[in-house]
């Protein structure tokens, strides 16, 4: 019983931390979403206990729309592997190819459901953390 | 690897206590958790938790979307903004926060001043009376009323409250009250599309409504994991999900080219469209009698 209670105390301890955690990575991550993107009005969040685990999230990109998919962890850019994929999984896009770059633009011809998957870089992050992934579409 | 799906924290927490209770039984399922495994993740040998987070597509992108076609503003289309407080239960206040969001969004598209304000008026008294008017504070309406005569900053503006309410709603667990929001801002944005549509019988906008499918799935998960009770939403969903069934798309990979100067990938797939006419009559005819029935639920 003393386990549990103590365990339950650690595990809620951690669920504060890991929301003041992420809403300042989200807090920080905002910064890409520039004033020529307008927010999806979303904020999609995923805490990782390790770089094993990989979050997974699925959405529409409609045709000739330019969005921007701004992906953070930790308090610097770059924490976030993000890769883009199709329903087939076949790999679109991946941020591993540009030093993680924090953001990346993205104009389909089609419209078309993509997979976006977030994973922490074990070389930057080696413990958990939260991922946070933002995405904005371009005005003009 | 272990795959995990981008989620509401107060979930995680809740199914971290609950497998720790059942003395490290991993597999353990409960109702309360809806843990769920899916064939896929079974192949994984890890599991899908149920409450995820799904991506909906903003009600000012379809507004930008009719805008950019060149269509007439018609105020017509809209919910009339003065009826806020027609509205008594948490519910329907939720929807029509979410309703009022995507005619918010389309009037300052066409930047019609007056009516934006008046929307604005109406938003802030829904968002009192649901208890979240930290979520749409009085420095976001200065912002808005300092802003009143840009469009650019105005819609932006309308996605940056909406991404601040979202994260507040989460923060303080009113997971049923964020998910009605983004329900009642798809359904008012899809009204706006079919009654454009009907105005101009454009096949692009019958495009767009077509490619709602993944989102009535996403929207139907949504409130199912969490807002349960609300029986009659999941059904009119449900029912919707199914005419989406019969909307087919034929995939090609084609690869995609990137512009790394510009930080910019093109996606070169495509995705054609099978659908027939009598699916897209239903459809219509669904989503609007959908629409109708939460903005005629004042009670």
């Amino acid at each position: 019983m003393k386990k549990i209670i103590l365990s339950t105390t650690l595990l809620a301890g951690m669920y504060f931390y890991s929301y003041a955690q992420c809403d300042t990575i989200a807090s920080l991550c905002v910064k890409h979403i520039t004033n020529n993107y307008i927010s999806d009005g979303q904020q999609y969040r995923a805490m990782l206990l390790n770089p094993e685990e990989t979050a997974e999230f699925h959405t529409t990109l409609f045709a000739e729309t330019i969005y921007r998919f701004a992906a953070c962890s930790g308090l610097k850019d770059g924490n976030l592997i993000f890769r883009v994929l199709d329903k087939d999984r076949n790999v679109l896009f991946t941020n591993q190819n540009y030093r993680n770059a924090p953001y990346w633009d993205f104009k389909s011809k089609s419209t078309i459901d993509v997979i976006i998957e977030a994973q922490l870089d074990p070389d930057r992050n080696p413990g958990s953390g939260c991922a946070v992934l933002l995405i904005g579409f371009r005005q003009k | 690897m272990k795959k995990v799906v981008f989620l509401y924290l107060p979930l995680i927490f809740v199914t971290t206590v609950s497998i720790s209770s059942c003395g490290g039984k991993k597999e353990e399922q409960t109702d309360e958790t809806k843990v769920l495994e899916t064939q896929d993740t079974a192949k994984a040998g890890v599991l899908n938790v149920g409450g995820q987070l799904f991506s909906v597509p903003s009600p000012i992108q379809t507004a930008m979307f009719i805008q950019k076609l060149g269509l007439p503003f018609n105020k017509s289309l809209l919910f009339p903004a003065n009826k806020s407080n027609a509205f008594n239960t948490d519910a329907t206040r939720a929807l029509m926060l979410g309703v009022y969001g995507a005619d918010l969004g389309y009037v300052s598209m066409y930047n019609q001043t007056q009516e934006a304000l008046s929307y604005l008026a109406s938003i802030k008294q829904l968002a009192d009376k649901l208890g979240i008017s930290s979520a749409f504070d009085e420095t976001t309406f200065k912002r808005f009323e300092n802003n009143l005569t840009n469009k650019d900053s105005l819609v932006t503006l309308v996605g940056v409250a909406y991404r601040s309410s979202d994260n507040y709603l989460k923060n303080n667990k009113r997971l049923d009250i964020s998910s009605l929001i983004l329900l009642g801002g798809w359904l008012e944005s899809m009204n706006i599309a079919i009654e454009s549509y009907k105005a101009k019988n454009n096949e692009e906008i019958k495009r767009r409504i077509a490619e709602q499918k993944l989102t009535v799935n996403n929207l139907l998960q949504l409130i199912t994991m969490n807002a349960p009770d609300q029986t009659d939403l999941i059904a009119s969903l449900k029912e919707l999900s199914l005419l989406y069934e019969k909307v087919e798309f034929k995939y090609k990979y084609v690869e995609p080219t990137t512009d790394t100067a510009r930080k910019i990938t093109y996606i070169n797939s495509t995705n054609e469209l099978v659908m027939d006419d009598a699916t897209f009559k239903d459809i219509l005819e669904k989503l609007q009698a959908f629409r109708n029935k939460i903005t005629q639920s004042a009670s």
